[in-house]
């Protein structure tokens, strides 16, 4: 016995080593820490840091963090008969491990019983609205909301029977199933060609008026030019013959003689035959001599 | 014994000094103490820390960028990796196009992006993904493809960037950038119709446009020619009449001075003009003659 007692210290130091490896643990800032008693859940220690616990008692680690569960697209019905594929994520975190160990124990677990509720959550969603609702311009039905009351709805149900906290659930994705998407593409492709029918029909139009509108113009500034030259013309000769008439009036008997010889000189031309008589004006001198001339 | 004892402080030093670290210019830390946190947000230097086990660092590359894709990257949709359905967004008006966006995020808060959730890369990719579907599925397939995508890019980045900070994932998004946004190729011809629809419209319209700009200024110029030559019309008028008038009234002063030889005089010289170029037959003043000349032809042509 006397032996063995320089050993003594050393001994009481490993042990004293071992309790306090058994007493304190840390708490990081990603985990909750379960403190069990042979088994039973006393306490969860959920404040990051040191904590004790007696040396007895175990600890059980779980991840608090938030993760994202991505359930595999399904297919819902809408109200109308319509199927859809729906892409969905769930946001969601442990939140009273002693409820979650007993109930699931491991996320893989915690992951298929959230699948089921939101999958009848998503499907009494999607099914209480048509397909053109959900998927509107502008929004009819807001699924920010509809999703929001999903989220409030699972995570009720969850954390009363799981100990999960649900954070979100929110749909990724609304798709069309493969086999109707052709006559999606058929629909798609008939609203183009009609739209670029309307585009060229519009344009035709455009450009029909422009030119419409050119020749208008151009008819009324030559129409317009028209008026104002004949007008300018007319004061023309207005002018003129103010001014021969004024000119003429002083002597209307020279003016009618220069006019009628004036005339004479256009009228008579080379394919005039005159039949002068001898005895006029002009000849008289020729048949009678001098005596003519008076 | 004093070797002993020196060994044992030497050991003791060693543990205290351990706890000095450095944090990189382009890095910050996270001291937790226990697995809690007591400096959230250490900047770049030379610092100090209580030595394992009691402290530990924990060092983010703060301002690094990570990237995420959602569609598939371009590089694997030409060989063919990725689905289809990764890139296929349903849009308001119930069109299928297909998307790309890349996300771009950084460490916003160090302390929360290291400790609250379980994958940064996933949760954002998810986020980010639903608001996307969720605008898309709001917004017309034309308004897509054409104005409304930065407005998209920017609600989207504003959306995701608050949820992010519900969940308090302690991430900043820099950018949600649509990389492409195309037509299925199951109906892309038609699509590409339409642009060139809308291409044909504004070319029309631009020859129409063409015409008009070279019509009018040739109307203008022969309306404004129309008016030179009335303007022309007119003075050439005034003018020639005036000088007749003054021609006439000069010659009408000496004429009323002599109207007799005047007269005579002008009517002679008159038909000094005339009968050279006429035929003339003179006949006997008592005006007895036979027509029949006339009819025979014979009449001497002009001299």
């Amino acid at each position: 016995m006397e032996k063995y007692r320089k050993y003594l210290p050393a001994a009481i130091a490993v042990g004293a080593l071992i309790l306090i490896w058994r007493t304190f643990f840390s708490v990081s800032e990603t985990e909750f820490v379960l403190v069990t008693q042979f088994g039973r859940p006393l306490y969860a220690a959920t404040d990051a840091g040191l904590h004790m616990k007696w040396a007895f008692q175990s600890a059980t680690y779980f991840d608090r963090r938030l993760r994202v569960y991505n359930p595999r697209p399904s297919e819902f019905l809408t109200r109308d008969k319509k199927n859809i594929v729906v892409d969905s994520y769930v946001a969601w975190r442990i939140q009273d491990p002693a409820r979650f160990v007993q109930t699931v124990g491991d996320p893989v677990a915690a992951e298929m019983r959230l699948h089921d509720i939101v999958w009848s959550g998503l499907s009494a969603a999607l099914g209480a609205h048509d397909l053109d609702a959900l998927v509107a311009p502008g929004g009819k039905v807001q699924t920010g909301d509809l999703m929001d009351a999903l989220t409030d709805l699972t995570d009720r149900s969850a954390l009363a029977q799981y100990g999960i906290r649900v954070a979100d659930v929110r749909i990724k994705r609304i798709n069309l199933p493969e086999q109707n998407k052709q006559s999606v593409y058929a629909r798609m492709r008939a609203e183009r060609e009609r739209i670029a029918r309307q585009y060229r029909a519009e344009g035709e139009e455009q450009a029909l008026s422009i030119r419409a509108d050119a020749d208008r113009q151009k008819a009324e500034i030559l129409s317009a030019a028209y008026r104002e030259a004949e007008k300018i013309r007319g004061q023309g000769d207005a002018e003129s013959t103010r001014i021969y008439g004024q000119a003429y009036s002083k002597n209307p008997r020279f003016y009618k003689l220069l006019r009628t010889l004036e005339a004479y000189k256009k009228v008579l031309d080379d394919k005039t035959t005159a039949i002068l008589s001898s005895d006029s004006e002009l000849l008289r001198v020729l048949t009678h001599g001098e005596a003519g001339a008076k | 014994m004093s070797l002993l004892r020196r060994f044992v402080w030497g050991i003791l030093l060693l543990w205290i000094l351990s706890g000095a670290y450095v944090v990189q210019t382009d890095r910050e830390a996270v001291v937790t103490r226990f697995g809690a946190v007591v400096e959230p947000r250490v900047l770049p230097g030379v610092h100090y820390a209580l030595p394992w086990p009691i402290d530990r660092v924990s060092t983010l590359k703060v301002r690094q960028l990570q990237r995420l894709v959602i569609g598939g990257e371009a590089a694997d949709m030409v060989l063919g990796k990725t689905q289809p359905l990764a890139s296929q967004f349903l849009t308001g008006d119930q069109n299928i196009i297909n998307m790309r966006v890349v996300v771009q995020y950084s460490v916003g808060i160090p302390a929360d992006y290291l400790f609250r959730t379980a994958n940064v890369a996933q949760t954002t990719g998810a986020i980010v993904e639903a608001e996307l579907a969720r605008r898309i599925g709001r917004s017309d397939v034309d308004a897509i493809l054409t104005t409304e995508k930065l407005a998209i890019q920017d609600a989207v980045l504003a959306a995701a960037q608050k949820r992010l900070n519900e969940y308090g994932a302690g991430v900043k998004l820099s950018t949600v950038n649509i990389e492409s946004v195309t037509a299925p190729p199951e109906a892309a011809d038609a699509f590409r119709d339409v642009a060139s629809a809308r291409a044909d419209t504004a070319r029309i319209v631009n020859e129409a446009q063409s015409y008009a700009n070279d019509l009018l200024p040739r109307a203008r110029g022969e309306a404004s020619q129309l008016m030179e030559s009335a303007e022309a019309y007119r003075t050439a008028k005034v003018n020639e009449a005036t000088g007749d008038a003054d021609r006439f009234t000069a010659v009408a002063a000496e004429y009323a001075k002599a109207p007799e030889v005047t007269g005579g005089r002008l009517y002679i010289e008159a038909m000094e003009q005339i009968l050279p170029r006429i035929r003339k037959l003179i006949v006997d003043g008592n005006g007895n003659f036979d027509l029949s000349i006339i009819r025979r032809g014979d009449v001497p042509k002009n001299p």
